[in-house]
């Protein structure tokens, strides 16, 4: 009875494993100390030193998403999110290029910042609760307020959530999209049945053949797919004026590295300083006013406020990159979407993006 | 055993040292093994543990009773605050629908083509040829793709709104609904109690099997034909009928109907696009490794069966039926049991047509917050639990099958 044996070996190890999970906590850092040699990424205090070390930023990014992260012809990626990936390069190891991109499903991205293969996730995530409890992530500063908007072919007519009664509606599976979609449909007695995809290449001909009557997801991705589908002499559509979610997606890393995440979110926030201050990458290195505030932003004197960052970070970062807004122009309006009036504006001009004084 | 012959009557004083002695190195040696095994395991599920704990992941299942959140494809009918282990019940029933509707079809179309590769007609063994090198050298994920983009998205059914009825001849009722996203076709749907309709069925199943053994047994005795299948289909029919009426006819036909709105299939039973996609790739896909198992299996037969028969006057069907087949069963089964497990295993394949099976489910789930941990934990059982079950059953059937005197 071979099965019986099999069966008897597997229980053991579940047994092995219920007391494990059992074990407190005073066990579990001793563990934590000798499994050091194994891991030894995403240790505390040491990713920053390990990422200098290595001269490199492994990012984690999206590799089909028009405006935020694309592969072009020539292999090379490109978007906002990539953008950003390259900010913190700059800021960390002074050279943007310094960046290797691996590209990841949305299932499958927090696995990859837990187990330290890569350094830093930005993939149009978007910050939750749950996220950050469970998945062992830290979210930092929010470069993109988004919310998830239903597209329609505008042939339909549809302009409420109502008209998609019993409707099938395309979405992205292992997304907030999901939830979202479930919450709103759910809490308004709206019936529905979802399609889920694993990524847009698929959604987007169903989609168009007419299989879902209805496309959700963030605002931003479906004005990027609008102007695909029409540019390619598909059918015209239609966004819904409604947004039925917040969706604030920046950059995340691994839980337990303070120092690593100050590093990321300081050359990210750097760019919306760069904004506020009038600085671009046209003009940041030869500043020449005596505005205090600027002369400590750009490292002069060796200003430097201990954050690990070289003194001139916010420098390279501009140079090399740019401001927020620079990157923003750079791949946003091509998809559809404006600064003016949004809440990615500068808070100076009503917009949500302010940043801690640097000091 | 070398040990015991050497040694003349196995005398103490005779004994060579205990690091030389087979039987303790013997033991010593598994000891060995076991030990090494379970700490390899412990170390690595310990340094998971702890890893996960360090990162503040939880490492418990209670997970599974929180709210599932998220709706179920083709599932309207789950309510999106179900526990998550509730998701995970639809996620099995799911899995389970098209492996067994998978094997089904694999061993119905292996069957045919692979006795079919042996035909004496020319076209009809050149179609199978072609069949087998078509479906065995495509990947099942390629095939399951294809069917769910090539035919449904891509092909010729028409949408939802516009789809094709199939109305009963001279009757309001709609015997058939194809469109590209789901198929209805009529089903039964229960108006009352089904515990005594079961109860009956189940008795009924059970003296039709104690037929088919007494009849066995009349047909070793006195040689008379036993008519054993036409005696237990007799049965089984007789049961049905009398658990129907006995039970005051609690099932009725369901009839598919397309909402006025024209955007859902009420009623029968409706089969999704994923479903249809995942069985149909999968069924034909290790329908083409069943039927050159068969064809192996039927040539593995020695050919003086064959010639036996024929000088006994068999008829071709006669030959296939009572000489070669009931042989060639006993050669093909084991590796037949290996498809099997392959399809079972294949159906996770399915996340890629957004079928709900028990894989897709649960990626969906890890992709919201639940533990990816301890979610896969339970689908690697899940998937162990149908294989095991899967070669239990057949590794039992297979002993039955083989001959006594081997």
């Amino acid at each position: 009875m071979k099965i019986t044996k099999l069966l008897a070996a597997f229980v053991a190890l579940m047994l092995i494993l219920a007391a494990c999970s059992s074990d407190d906590d005073a066990a579990a850092t001793t563990e934590a100390v000798a499994g050091e040699d194994g891991g030894g990424d995403g240790d505390t205090g040491g990713k920053l030193a390990a990422v200098i070390a290595a001269d490199k930023i492994v990012c984690g990014v999206n590799d089909g998403l028009p405006g935020f992260g694309v592969v072009d012809d020539a292999g090379v990626y490109n978007g906002f999110d990539i953008d950003f990936c390259r900010v913190v390069a700059a800021g960390v190891l002074g050279d943007a290029d310094k960046v290797e991109y691996k590209p990841l499903t949305a299932d499958v991205r927090f696995t990859a910042l837990q187990s330290g293969d890569i350094d830093l996730l930005i993939r149009n995530t978007t910050w939750t609760a749950t996220r950050d409890g469970q998945e062992g992530a830290t979210f930092l500063f929010t470069v993109f307020y988004d919310g998830q908007g239903m597209m329609v072919p505008a042939s339909t007519g549809f302009t409420t959530l109502e008209d998609l009664a019993d409707a099938n509606i395309c979405v992205l599976s292992g997304t907030t999209t999901e939830l979202n979609l479930a919450a709103v449909f759910g809490a308004r007695g709206i019936p529905f049945n979802s399609v889920v995809f694993e990524d847009n290449a698929q959604l987007n001909p169903a989609y168009q053949e007419g299989q879902c009557e209805g496309w959700t997801s963030d605002a931003s991705q479906l004005a990027a797919f609008k102007s695909a589908i029409e540019g390619e002499g598909g059918e015209d559509q239609f966004i819904m004026a409604e947004i039925i979610s917040k969706e604030p997606l920046g950059p995340v890393v691994s839980d337990g590295d303070t120092e690593w995440a100050q590093a990321v979110e300081w050359s990210v926030m750097a760019t919306v300083q760069a904004w506020e201050f009038g600085l671009d990458s046209g003009n940041i290195g030869s500043y020449a006013g005596d505005n205090p505030n600027i002369l400590n932003f750009i490292g002069t004197d060796n200003f430097n406020p201990g954050l690990g960052l070289p003194s001139d970070f916010a420098v390279q970062v501009v140079t090399q990159v740019g401001n927020y807004k620079e990157i923003f122009d750079r791949h946003i309006p091509a998809i559809g979407l404006s600064l003016e009036g949004g809440p990615n504006n500068i808070w100076t001009e009503g917009g949500l993006m302010y940043v801690p004084p640097y000091r | 055993m070398t040990t015991e012959t050497q040694e003349p009557q196995g005398s103490e004083a005779a004994r060579p040292p205990f690091y030389r002695d087979v039987r303790v190195i013997r033991v010593v040696g598994q000891l060995v093994a076991v030990i090494v095994v379970f700490g390899i395991a412990y170390w690595l599920v310990n340094n998971l543990i702890s890893n996960m704990n360090r990162l503040g992941i939880s490492t418990s299942f209670d997970f599974l009773f929180g709210p599932t959140n998220t709706a179920i494809p083709y599932h309207e009918e789950f309510a999106i605050r179900s526990p998550v282990w509730q998701m995970s019940l639809v996620g099995i029933k799911n899995t389970f629908l098209a492996a067994i509707f998978g094997v089904i079809l694999a061993s119905v179309v292996g069957l045919i083509v692979g006795v079919s590769r042996l035909s004496d007609n020319w076209l009809v063994a050149r179609l199978a040829t072609f069949y087998v090198e078509f479906f065995r050298n495509i990947p099942p994920l390629v095939l399951i793709i294809f069917f769910g983009f090539a035919v449904f998205t891509f092909g010729p059914f028409p949408i939802f709104s516009e789809s094709w009825e199939l109305k009963l001849p001279g009757s309001d009722d709609t015997l058939l609904i194809i469109n590209n996203d789901r198929w209805g076709v009529p089903g039964f749907t229960a108006t009352g109690s089904l515990v005594l309709f079961w109860v009956i069925l189940a008795a009924g199943i059970v003296i039709a099997a104690y037929m088919w053994r007494r009849r066995t047994k009349h047909f070793e005795q006195t040689g008379q034909p036993h008519h054993r299948v036409l005696w237990f289909t007799g049965v089984v029919v007789a049961s049905l009928v009398v658990a129907y009426i006995a039970s005051g006819q609690p099932l009725d036909v369901s009839w598919p109907v397309i909402s006025e709105n024209r955007r859902r299939v009420d009623g029968g039973f409706i089969a999704n696009w994923g479903w249809i996609s995942v069985t149909f790739a999968l069924g034909l896909y290790t329908a083409s490794h069943l039927a050159e198992i068969i064809r192996g299996s039927i040539l593995a037969v020695h050919q003086g069966q064959s010639e036996a028969a024929n000088a006994v006057a068999l008829s071709a069907f006669q030959r296939y039926r009572f000489v070669v087949l009931p042989q060639a069963m006993r050669i093909a089964l084991p590796p037949t049991i290996n498809q099997y497990l392959n399809l079972v295993k294949n159906t996770s394949l399915g996340t890629a047509v957004g079928y709900a099976e028990i894989t897709a489910l649960t990626k969906t789930s890890v992709g919201n917050g639940r533990p990816a941990f301890q979610s896969f934990i339970i689908v690697m059982a899940v998937y162990l639990v149908f294989s095991l079950s899967i070669s239990l059953t057949l590794n039992v059937v297979n002993r039955r099958l083989q001959l006594e005197s081997r």
